[in-house]
C-alpha cells in the first residue's frame, strides 16, 4: 500500500497490523510500563486475596460482631475493652518476648549455619537439605514431637538430663517462667534454617573476585567477612529479617499444640488469645481487634527496614 | 532531578513486604482455623486408644419418612466427632445409611475433626456446607436462632423416654425454644489405683474432700501421688475443676446469667482447699493437657486422676496381649466425686445435636434426629460406649445400656450428678468465654503456684467474668 505526499512522492506506509504491534512493542519497551504489567497479576492477587481480608477483619474489629449476628459499628470500644484485659496485656508482653529472643536466636544461629554450609565441606549437598527438614516438616507435627521432649511426664531431655547426671531435669512447661523459653526453642529450631538457606543463597551470589582481591590486598577471614561478607548479604539479612518476624509474631500452631497458652497464660500470645475469643466465645468483633493490634507493631519494623534498604540503594 | 524507577530488588523487596504485614494481621483470627487445632465440641472429650466394645447390631431407625416419600432427592449432611469407642462410630454410619436407604434421601456423615469449630462457624455464617452438627453446650446460646428450632422432636423425645434430666434442658432450651437435643454426657470419674491406695494404707476411695487430701497426703508419701489437671486442657481442664468450685458452694453466676458471683467465701474456701492439696500432688499436672493424665496414670507414675472411661476401656482391650495392662486393669477402678461441703457434683463434657436453621432440609434433619433417639438405635448405641457417653434421658435407666463390667457401674451414678456450666446462670457467650480462656482453671493454678493469695486469684477470675459479663 502507498500514499501520495503533498510534494507528489510515493511512501510506502506500514500495514495498520503492524504499525499497532510497533507501538506496542516500543511502548512495551519502557521499563516502567512493563514493569507494571509484570507486576498487575500479582497486585490482582494481593488486593483480592490479601487486601479484601484484611480491609474486612479492620471492619470487623469495629463492629460488635458474634458469629451468626449482625456487624452493628461500636467503633474503637473492641480495642478498648481488649486493651483493659489483664490476660491481653499478658499476650502482648508474651508476644514480644516470644518474637525478640526467637528472632535474636534464629538470626545468628542461622547467619553461622549459612557461612558453614558455604565452605567447600565434605557432603555440603546433604547438609544443605538436611538443615532444611526442620522447616520444611508441618508446624504441628514438629510441635507434637517436641512435645514428647517437653512431656510433663516424660520428657526425654529430663531422661537424658538425669542420666548424663546432670539434675532431675527442667520443668519445660510446668513452670511457668520456663514455659515461654520452652515454646521459644522450638520456633528457634523450626525457622532458623529459613535463616540458613535465604543467607547461603545472598552469600552465593557474592562474586568470588571481591575475597581474590581482599586477599590480595592482605585480608584475614574476619576483615573479608567484616568488609565483604556481611555489607553484601546485608539486603537479603534485613528481608529475611523482616518475614520472619512478621511468621514469629503471628505463630499460632507451635503455641497451640503445645501449651494451649499455659500453665496460667504464660505462653498466652496475641494469636492463641484471639483463637480464643473469636472461636471458643464467637465474638469475631473482638478477635479481629485483638489480632489487629500486631499492626502498629509490625508495621514500624517494616517501614523501619524497608527504608533503611531504600537509603542503602540510592547510596 | 532523576526520575524515580522501579528497580527489581527494591520492587521484590516492596512487593515481599506488602504482601506478608496484612497476611499475617489479618489471618490472626482465621489462620488458626486451617491449623491442627483441637476441636472444642464436637470432639470426644477425651483422648485415649481404642477401646474394646461389645458389637449388638442397631436396627435401622424408625423415622416419619416413608420410603420414596418428600425426603426422595434431598440431601442431608451430618458433621460430627470422632467416638473414642469406633464401634460408636461404625453405628451412626450404619443409621445414616439406612435411613439414606429408607428414605432416598441422600445423607452422609462428615468428621472434620480439627476443623469442627471453624466449620460450624462457616456454616452459620454462609449457610452452605452442612444441615446438622454436634456441638457443644454453650453452642446453643453462642447461635441461638441461627439454629433450627426442635422443641416439636424434644417434646415427642421427653415423652417417650421419660423426660430429659434438667442438665439437658438448661443446655439445649434458649428464650422458651430447644435450640438443640442432648447427645449426652461422657461422665468424668476419678480413676484411682486400688494396689497403691492400699500400699498407702487407703481401703477405699475417699468420700469428702478432705479425706481426699489426706490420701494425697498419704499417697505423697509413698511416692505414688495423685494428679488434678490445672493445664489449658480443653476436655479434663473442666471436667476436673469445676466440681472443685461447686462442691464447695461457689458459683459463677446468679440465676440470671449475667451477675457474676464467683467472689464468695465459698469460692476462697474452694481456692484454700486445692491449695492445701497441691502440696501432695504431682507437680507436672500443672501443665498436663488432655492425653497427659492419661498417660501418667498408664505408666502409673500417678495413684489417681480424673477421666472419663477410656483409660479403662483401653487397658482391657489391651490386656489379653500386653501383661503390664492386664495387671493395671485388675488394680485399678472408678470412683465418684467427693461429696463437699455443698454436695457432690460433677462436671461432664456434654454434646448436642443441633440442626442449621439456614439448612434447606427440615425435613431431613427431623428424621434424623427421629432415628437418633429411637430406642431400637439409642440403646445399643449406649451399650457399646459401656458408658463413655450416656444420654440424659430418664428412661434410659430401664434399658439395656450399661455396662455388665463392675468396675464401670459408678458411671451409672455419675451419670446423674452432672452440672452445666455457668451455673446458676445459663451457659452464656460469657461462660463460654471464660472456658475458652481457662479463667477458673488459671484462678486455682495461680494461686497452689503461689503466684497469687487464694483471695487474690479469686479477684483477679472475677474480674476476668465480669469484663465478660459486661459484652451480655
Amino acid at each position: 500500500m502507498s500514499t501520495e505526499t503533498a510534494s507528489g512522492h510515493h511512501l510506502s506506509t506500514p500495514h495498520p497490523a503492524l504499525s499497532t504491534r510497533n507501538r506496542l512493542s516500543s511502548w512495551l519497551d519502557r521499563e516502567d510500563v512493563l514493569g507494571y504489567i509484570l507486576v498487575a497479576p500479582v497486585a490482582l492477587v494481593v488486593l483480592g486475596f490479601l487486601a479484601y481480608p484484611f480491609g474486612l477483619a479492620l471492619w470487623l474489629s469495629l463492629t460488635d460482631k458474634v458469629i451468626g449476628g449482625d456487624a452493628h459499628y461500636v467503633g474503637l470500644q473492641n480495642y478498648e475493652r481488649i486493651w483493659q484485659n489483664g490476660i491481653f496485656q499478658g499476650a502482648v508482653r508474651n508476644t514480644l518476648i516470644f518474637t525478640a529472643s526467637s528472632i535474636a536466636a534464629k538470626l545468628p544461629i542461622g547467619f553461622a549455619l549459612a557461612l558453614l554450609l558455604n565452605e567447600k565441606i565434605r557432603f555440603r549437598k546433604a547438609f544443605r537439605s538436611a538443615v532444611l527438614l526442620p522447616w520444611i516438616i508441618p508446624t504441628v507435627l514438629s510441635a507434637m514431637a517436641w512435645l514428647w521432649l517437653y512431656n510433663p511426664n516424660f520428657s526425654i531431655l529430663n531422661y537424658v538430663i538425669a542420666n548424663l547426671g546432670l539434675g532431675r531435669g527442667i520443668r519445660w512447661l510446668t513452670d511457668p517462667n520456663i514455659a515461654l523459653f520452652s515454646v521459644v526453642l522450638v520456633n528457634v529450631w523450626r525457622g532458623t534454617p529459613f535463616y540458613a538457606i535465604t543467607l547461603l543463597a545472598g552469600m552465593q551470589a557474592i562474586p568470588n573476585e571481591l575475597y581474590e582481591a581482599t586477599s590480595i590486598d592482605g585480608a584475614n577471614r574476619w576483615q573479608r567477612f567484616r568488609h565483604v561478607t556481611l555489607p553484601l548479604v546485608m539486603p537479603i539479612m534485613l528481608i529475611t529479617l523482616l518475614l520472619s518476624t512478621i511468621g514469629t509474631f503471628s505463630d499460632f500452631a507451635t503455641i497451640y499444640s503445645i501449651t494451649g497458652g499455659g500453665p496460667m497464660n504464660a505462653t498466652q500470645v496475641i494469636s492463641t488469645y484471639s483463637y480464643g475469643t473469636a472461636l471458643g466465645a464467637g465474638r469475631m468483633g473482638e478477635g479481629a481487634a485483638i489480632s489487629l493490634t500486631m499492626f502498629p507493631f509490625l508495621m514500624v519494623m517494616m517501614i523501619w527496614e524497608i527504608r533503611w534498604l531504600m537509603k542503602r540503594q540510592s547510596a | 532531578m532523576q526520575p524515580a524507577s522501579v528497580s527489581r530488588r527494591r520492587l521484590i523487596g516492596l512487593i515481599a513486604a506488602a504482601s506478608a504485614l496484612p497476611l499475617a494481621v489479618a489471618c490472626g483470627a482465621t489462620a488458626p482455623a486451617a491449623t491442627s487445632v483441637p476441636a472444642k465440641a464436637a470432639e470426644a472429650p477425651k483422648p485415649a486408644e481404642a477401646a474394646k466394645p461389645a458389637q449388638p447390631a442397631a436396627a435401622p431407625p424408625a423415622t416419619s419418612a416413608k420410603p420414596g416419600g418428600s425426603l426422595a432427592g434431598t440431601k442431608l449432611t451430618i458433621l460430627t466427632g470422632n467416638s473414642f469407642v469406633p464401634a460408636q462410630d461404625k453405628l451412626v454410619d450404619n443409621m445414616v445409611a439406612d435411613l439414606g436407604q429408607q428414605t432416598g434421601m441422600d445423607a452422609k456423615v462428615e468428621r472434620p475433626g480439627a476443623q469442627m469449630a471453624a466449620k460450624i462457624a462457616t456454616i452459620i455464617e454462609s449457610g452452605a456446607g452442612g444441615d446438622i452438627a454436634i456441638m457443644a453446650d454453650t453452642d446453643p446460646f453462642l447461635y441461638g436462632d441461627k439454629l433450627a428450632d426442635v422443641s416439636e422432636i424434644a417434646s415427642e423425645i421427653d415423652k417417650a423416654w421419660g423426660g430429659w434430666y434438667d442438665v439437658a434442658k438448661q443446655s439445649c432450651i434458649v428464650d422458651g425454644k430447644w435450640r438443640a437435643l442432648s447427645v449426652g454426657h461422657a461422665p468424668c470419674a476419678w480413676n484411682y489405683r486400688t494396689d497403691m491406695f492400699k500400699a498407702a494404707g487407703i481401703d477405699k476411695f475417699p468420700d469428702t474432700f478432705d479425706e481426699l487430701t489426706e490420701a494425697a497426703a498419704k499417697l505423697h508419701a509413698k511416692g505414688t501421688p495423685m494428679g488434678m489437671t490445672l493445664g489449658h486442657a480443653g476436655g479434663d481442664g473442666r471436667s476436673t475443676n469445676y466440681p472443685v468450685l461447686w462442691a464447695h458452694g461457689g458459683k459463677e453466676f446468679q440465676k440470671d446469667g449475667r451477675t457474676v458471683a464467683l467472689e464468695s467465701p465459698e469460692t476462697l474456701k474452694s481456692i484454700e482447699w486445692y491449695v492445701k492439696i497441691f502440696k501432695y500432688l504431682d507437680p507436672a499436672s500443672l501443665a498436663w493437657l488432655d492425653p497427659d493424665n492419661n498417660q501418667a496414670f498408664l505408666a502409673g507414675k500417678v495413684s489417681a486422676m480424673t477421666n472419663v472411661n477410656t483409660v479403662y476401656l483401653a487397658a482391657r482391650d489391651a490386656a489379653a496381649t500386653d501383661p503390664e495392662k492386664k495387671k493395671l486393669i485388675e488394680n485399678m477402678d472408678h470412683a465418684n466425686w467427693p461429696s463437699g461441703p455443698a454436695g457432690r457434683v460433677a462436671s461432664h463434657n456434654i454434646n448436642l445435636w443441633a440442626g442449621f436453621g439456614n439448612s434447606k432440609n427440615r425435613d431431613g434433619q427431623f428424621a434424623f434426629f427421629r432415628g437418633w433417639f429411637d430406642k431400637k438405635f439409642l440403646v445399643p448405641y449406649t451399650k457399646v460406649g459401656q458408658s463413655y457417653f450416656i444420654p440424659p434421658l430418664a428412661d434410659i435407666e430401664k434399658e439395656d445400656a450399661w455396662p455388665d463390667d463392675p468396675k464401670l457401674k459408678i458411671f451409672r451414678e455419675l451419670n446423674k450428678i452432672n452440672r452445666v456450666i455457668g451455673w446458676e446462670g445459663p451457659p452464656t457467650r460469657a461462660v463460654a468465654e471464660m472456658v475458652s480462656k481457662f479463667v477458673l482453671v488459671d484462678m486455682y493454678a495461680q494461686a497452689v503456684t503461689g503466684k497469687m493469695t487464694p483471695t487474690e486469684a479469686m479477684k483477679w477470675a472475677a474480674n476476668e467474668y465480669k469484663q465478660a459479663a459486661a459484652k451480655l
